[in-house]
């Protein structure tokens, strides 16, 4: 039982960061931009994310950094691809590496180290207790005792859910993606729907970056979102960008992630960090025989 | 040609002038830090050798990138497949017992077929599955890079050692030394041209470029787009491995953790900003490798840390092919002015 309750934990915990960066990258989808900076921005946010708990010893400062960082990458972006008109593709891998290279820098420039910073400075965003619930057997030990991100990304899975299908500017975004041209003469820029898009997108991998360096562990090291912005992006494409179906791969992949530390009893470790990344190609081999079967009924 | 060499300088001014800024700001004499950069990578004989051999993992993956992006395939695995070759490079310097002569050749091919290997796996399961290789690539990188690792810590691991690594390989498989001129650099100039030839000169290249251009009209054409897209995602596989092998064979001799470092996202880098072009890639890629080269020195000399030359790149990358467009874009507004002119003549 009790490895049960482990297991389903560690498979919130993990999905965490993938499905907030999945949430972003599936607004930026809808609006039809091809975006591969969400591993970047997720690094930069982590980063940033300890500077402000750092020195303002304040987890909500972290929080607020993380999130400033991301948006930042997210204008770069704006400026070179919507903007400049540059390849989405080029721009993407060189802010990936932009932040790469810019985090790593300044971790040797502010901390003074190489590798890895922490510290008992850094701020941690507190778990949360939900009064009541977590008194009932079992399912408070599931519900309650989360990090505070993680309920944040609950209510935020929802308002993204309902900005996309049931508000106006979700048509304009759907629209953006589907027939630019048929938005921009009814009045409606198409790329200033895609800068928002961004800018959102921008911001929740900001969180996404937060909970990594806050939440999941409390320290920052050099590449720490380690591909899991290119997982949240095979989730988006897996589902084509419904935002309950990638709720629903994010926990799988989170689940996997737990799987993975689970069979470090019997296997080395190496292998149980592959776990999650073997298993979003049997998540894409399952898409695609599933795809061929609709296309010949 | 004009045109890039111009947008490729004025890319590089930007981004340095960017790089000076940062420095300014914190307290770093920039001239002084850019000199010290530029001899310590170009300053005799020994730092030019030194930078030629850098520049090979540079130079090789940003071909296998480059082949792959002009040819249509989203070949990302190029740190996956350096690995895998350089891993099977060194299983062989490990097992095989040859003098230099058959070994040699022995373990370059060793190289090439580890990479060619890894990428088949992505080409595979594109040809069978239908399954995209951008991300698959990706995550068979991951794989590799935990696979490796896993290989160096128990099947291959030096007793002697403290940190994860394989015993050395045999002394008949180092790539010799002609003074300080590392043998490595000869065989990357050799797969350069080789390169060369099969992309610009033979009809498969002629099939590949329009294939990237024009993937219809290819096909309309009668092109074999499948045979083609394997053929293209075994070559650039095997590119990557050999950067790998060569890596091995001219360095420790061994296979140490992150031995890959960070060669193969900087050759996808080096193929961007050379827009895909062999001989552009060639250019980069040593420029690039003067870059790393020079960090060292830089760090030593004035302290700067030389984690700085990795946002210079990035920024590189992004002005240059910012600019080509722009430039692209000014170039034919100049163009038709200029015809609406002599038309009213």
């Amino acid at each position: 039982m009790k490895i049960a309750i482990g297991l389903i934990n560690g498979m919130i915990t993990a999905a965490t960061p993938i499905l907030l960066a999945a949430l972003g990258g599936t607004l930026t989808f809808y609006a039809g931009i091809f975006n591969i900076a969400m591993e970047g921005m997720m690094l930069a946010g982590a980063f940033f994310a300890v500077i402000g708990s750092y020195f303002f010893n304040s987890w909500l400062m972290g929080i607020l950094f993380a999130v400033l960082a991301s948006l930042v990458m997210a204008v770069i972006f704006i400026l070179f691809s919507v903007v400049l008109k540059t390849d989405e593709f080029v721009t993407g891998i060189g802010l990936n590496l932009f932040a790469l290279g810019a985090t790593t820098y300044f971790l040797r420039q502010i901390f003074k180290v190489k590798g890895a910073f922490s510290g008992p400075g850094i701020v941690s965003v507190p778990n949360i207790e939900i009064p009541l619930i977590k008194d009932i057997p079992l399912v408070g030990e599931i519900l309650s005792g989360h990090n505070l991100i993680v309920y944040l990304t609950l209510i935020i899975t929802i308002w993204v859910a309902y900005l996309v299908f049931k508000t106006r500017f979700g048509l304009r975004l759907r629209a953006a993606g589907y027939n630019p041209t048929c938005l921009d003469t009814s009045g409606v820029p198409a790329d200033r729907v895609r800068i928002w898009s961004l800018i959102i997108c921008g911001a929740l991998c900001g969180l996404a970056g937060a909970y990594l360096s806050l939440g999941y562990v409390t320290l920052f090291s050099e590449n720490m979102s380690a591909g899991r912005g290119w997982i949240s992006l095979a989730a988006v494409i897996l589902v084509n960008g419904n935002p309950w179906g990638i709720a629903l791969i994010s926990l799988l992949f989170g689940f996997s992630d737990g799987l993975g530390l689970f069979l470090q009893r019997v296997l080395p470790s190496q292998f149980t960090s592959m776990v999650p990344y073997v298993a979003t190609l049997i998540a894409l081999f399952v898409y695609s025989i599933r795809r061929k079967e609709t296309v010949l009924s | 040609m004009r045109q890039k060499l111009i947008n490729g300088l004025v890319g590089i001014f930007v981004a340095m002038l960017l790089g000076a800024g940062v420095m300014v700001m914190q307290g770093y004499q920039p001239i002084e830090t850019y000199l010290a950069l530029f001899n310590y990578s170009l300053g005799n004989w020994y730092s030019i050798a030194t930078t030629l051999r850098n520049s090979v993992p540079l130079v090789l993956t940003g071909l296998s990138a480059s082949v792959a992006f002009a040819s249509g395939p989203v070949n990302l695995g190029q740190p996956g497949q350096l690995l895998m070759g350089a891993l099977l490079a060194t299983v062989g310097g490990l097992y095989l017992d040859l003098p230099p002569a058959m070994l040699l050749p022995i373990l370059i091919f060793l190289a090439l077929l580890g990479g060619a290997l890894w990428s088949g796996v992505a080409a595979l399961l594109r040809y069978w599955f239908n399954m995209s290789e951008f991300i698959t690539t990706l995550m068979l990188n991951m794989i590799a890079d935990f696979f490796t690792y896993w290989a160096i810590s128990y099947w291959f691991f030096d007793k002697a050692a403290y940190s994860p690594m394989t015993p050395p390989i045999n002394q008949n498989g180092w790539m010799p030394e002609w003074g300080d001129f590392n043998t490595s650099v000869i065989i990357m100039f050799i797969a350069v041209l080789v390169v060369w030839f099969i992309f610009t000169r033979s009809l498969a290249g002629y099939e590949w470029r329009i294939s990237g251009q024009n993937n219809l009209f290819a096909r309309l054409g009668g092109v074999e787009i499948d045979r083609n897209y394997m053929w293209v995602m075994l070559l650039t596989g095997a590119l990557a491995g050999l950067a790998g092998g060569l890596v091995v064979l001219a360095g420790p001799h061994r296979f140490i953790k992150d031995i890959g470092a960070n060669y193969a996202w900087d050759g996808v880098m080096i193929a961007m900003v050379a827009n895909n072009g062999i001989v552009a890639t060639l250019l980069y890629g040593l420029f690039f490798a003067i870059l790393q080269t020079g960090a060292l020195g830089m760090e030593l000399i004035t302290a700067v840390p030389s984690e700085l030359i990795m946002v210079i790149q990035a920024v590189i990358v992004l002005v240059v092919v910012a600019g080509r467009g722009y430039l692209e874009i000014l170039a034919s507004k100049l163009a038709e002015r200029r015809k609406m002119r002599e038309r009213a003549i």
